[in-house]
């Protein structure tokens, strides 16, 4: 099989970059800092409240972690030449964006499962219950938040020739998906909206920019968040919103959030496919 | 079924630069193909057309048979690469390159007999990539090549930084690589190497295939001469002109106690090295090879056979004899 060829020479190589086990170091920190911070207080302590926070606190983490493992894993490549001894063996492009992919994945996830656990581990240690069921679910979500951006981190890497690109490239999605949707008065869809409704008058709802917003991966991670946590633990106050439309459920955040591990990969597959490496 | 066969294999990049000009080229199974050209002749851009790393604008190509666009995976398979200027994994070590080229092409290769054969120490193979030098890479880069002994050898620029006796080594491995019926093509600037292992040549130039042929039938075409000088103790007058009248001699020379024939043929020196010791003591032969540096500047100077190229090719070849 040469997808897990490919992969597995990956995985030797990348395990032993700094960097990976710098971010992943750090990481694991801020997790246990906040179960730390929350174990004493004013009220009882709660596992749930400290998961909420931590995805709260550590969102904007995720997309770099992911951004920074991956976006050189083609690009570099392409960059050094070293991608002609990869392209020299019997693989296909095919098989290197899937391999890459595959590897990268698996190391973005074990980073997430690996400060969980850690993360787990002290909660059971200063908290009456670990809740078990939550913390997965977070944990799990927190996971497929992460493949997203290596899908993305992937599809750049594989459709730009060079490391500077690669990381223009990764910044930039970094600033449309997160800096400018997070905040919803000040994102890039209130300037949307903006010029739709104030300037054309066409009168849209705000439950479509609503929408749109949803369709970063950040933010769709944010509108699934109630899909794992109990509802009376209240999270990103977005959430509640009882006149929302069915297509800004949760569930449909969580498909959003999905479509974005196939998506840019298969698009950044396409352009590779298509690209002179010479 | 020749082992890679082009038909006007054509690379545009953009409106005015023309990498590849309809080329068509054949390089027979078994043999080993010299492909010479200057930097910039349109060489690589070839070897990367034909491993489907870029893609033509017109013609196609095949490899050991196989469209090289269709069935990149099964040519990839039967063939050892060594690309030119890639650099290696820094942070794998020697000896886990080549595991993973036989993990990946499915081969039973023992890592150590391929280390062996390219010359380079277990203790090397044992330290990561990231700190060897060039002439370093080079060997290891060419033993993952020859992993899961394959049919066809493409090598492109293999010389580079291999010292002398890197470079001896690395003839004697195509030697024993086609002894074995490997087709080999490589790719050269340096002329050197090319004649003492190829079967055959072809020049590229400005994206152009200038020439091919056996390198004796490229000297004949162009009908050049192969030059010999001897260091003589004394010059019998008798001598130059029994020299000038021999079958294959255009021209004798005297210069003090040195005479200078030139050849039409390379055996033809041999005759004019047994009439001078005949006649007189021979000091000293020097045996100025430069036909083959002529050769390759008259192909790559632009017109093929004017005689005023000859000898601009001459003069260049002569500043580099003496430097």
């Amino acid at each position: 099989m040469s997808v897990l060829s490919v992969a597995k020479k990956d995985f030797l190589d990348v395990r032993r970059s700094k960097s990976v086990w710098i971010v992943s170091g750090l990481y694991t920190l801020l997790v246990v800092s906040l179960f730390y911070t929350g174990r004493s207080g004013t009220v009882e302590p709660n596992v749930v409240s400290q998961l909420s926070a931590l995805a709260s606190v550590g969102l904007p983490f995720i997309p770099i972690i992911a951004l920074m493992m991956v976006y050189l894993a083609i690009a570099g490549e392409r960059e050094s030449g070293s991608i002609r001894y990869l392209l020299s063996l019997p693989n296909t492009r095919r098989d290197i964006v899937l391999g890459k992919y595959l590897s990268r994945g698996a190391i973005g996830a074990s980073v997430i499962l690996v400060a969980f656990g850690v993360g787990a581990v002290t909660a059971v240690l200063w908290y009456p219950s670990l809740e078990p069921t939550v913390f997965a679910g977070v944990a799990g979500l927190t996971v497929l938040l992460t493949l997203a951006y290596v899908s993305v981190a992937i599809s750049i890497s594989a459709a730009t020739g060079s490391r500077s690109r690669a990381m223009a490239g990764s910044i930039g999605f970094y600033i449309v998906s997160n800096l400018m949707m997070l905040v919803p008065a000040f994102s890039i869809v209130a300037a949307i909206k903006y010029v739709l409704n104030d300037q054309f008058g066409m009168g849209l709802s705000d439950h479509l920019f609503e929408f749109i917003r949803m369709l970063s991966p950040t933010i769709a991670f944010r509108k699934a968040f109630p899909l794992v946590v109990p509802s009376d633990i209240e999270t990103f106050m977005v959430n509640v919103d009882p006149s929302a439309p069915a297509y800004l459920a949760p569930e449909v955040a969580l498909a959003i959030l999905v479509a974005w591990l196939v998506v840019p990969a298969a698009l950044g597959l396409w352009q590779f496919n298509r690209a002179d490496l010479g | 079924m020749p082992a890679i066969e082009t038909t006007a294999l054509t690379k545009r990049y953009g409106e005015d630069v023309i990498a590849v000009d309809d080329l068509d080229l054949t390089v027979e199974e078994g043999e080993v193909f010299g492909f010479l050209g200057p930097n910039g002749a349109g060489k690589s851009t070839t070897i990367n057309l034909l491993l489907d790393f870029v893609r033509p604008t017109e013609g196609a190509a095949t490899v050991l048979g196989y469209d090289v666009q269709r069935e990149p995976k099964t040519i990839r398979s039967r063939i050892g690469v060594l690309p030119e200027g890639a650099t290696l994994y820094d942070r794998l070590t020697g000896r886990e390159h080549l595991e993973w080229v036989i993990d990946n092409k499915g081969s039973d290769d023992d890592p150590d007999e391929l280390l062996d054969r390219v010359g380079l120490e277990p203790e090397a193979a044992a330290r990561s990539a990231g700190g060897y030098s060039k002439g370093m890479a080079q060997r290891l880069g060419f033993a993952m090549a020859l992993v899961g002994d394959p049919d066809l050898l493409i090598l492109d620029e293999p010389s580079s930084g291999l010292d002398p006796k890197g470079m001896q080594e690395l003839r004697e491995i195509i030697t024993a690589e086609a002894d074995r019926g490997t087709t080999v093509f490589f790719s050269s600037h340096i002329l050197g190497e090319v004649e003492a292992v190829c079967d055959r040549v072809g020049i590229m130039n400005d994206g152009r295939l200038v020439a091919t042929g056996t390198l004796d039938a490229l000297r004949e075409n162009l009908d050049f001469d192969a030059s010999i000088s001897l260091d003589v103790e004394r010059v019998p007058d008798a001598l130059v002109t029994d020299l000038e009248t021999h079958e294959g001699v255009h021209s004798v020379t005297v210069d003090g106690s040195t005479i200078t024939a030139s050849c039409a043929r390379t055996p033809v020196k041999y005759e004019v090295v047994t009439q001078v010791g005949a006649a007189t003591t021979v000091l000293d032969i020097v045996s100025e090879d430069t036909s083959l540096e002529r050769l390759f500047n008259t192909y790559t100077d632009g017109e093929q056979s004017g005689e005023g190229d000859v000898d601009a090719g001459l003069a260049e070849v002569e500043t580099e004899v003496s430097a």
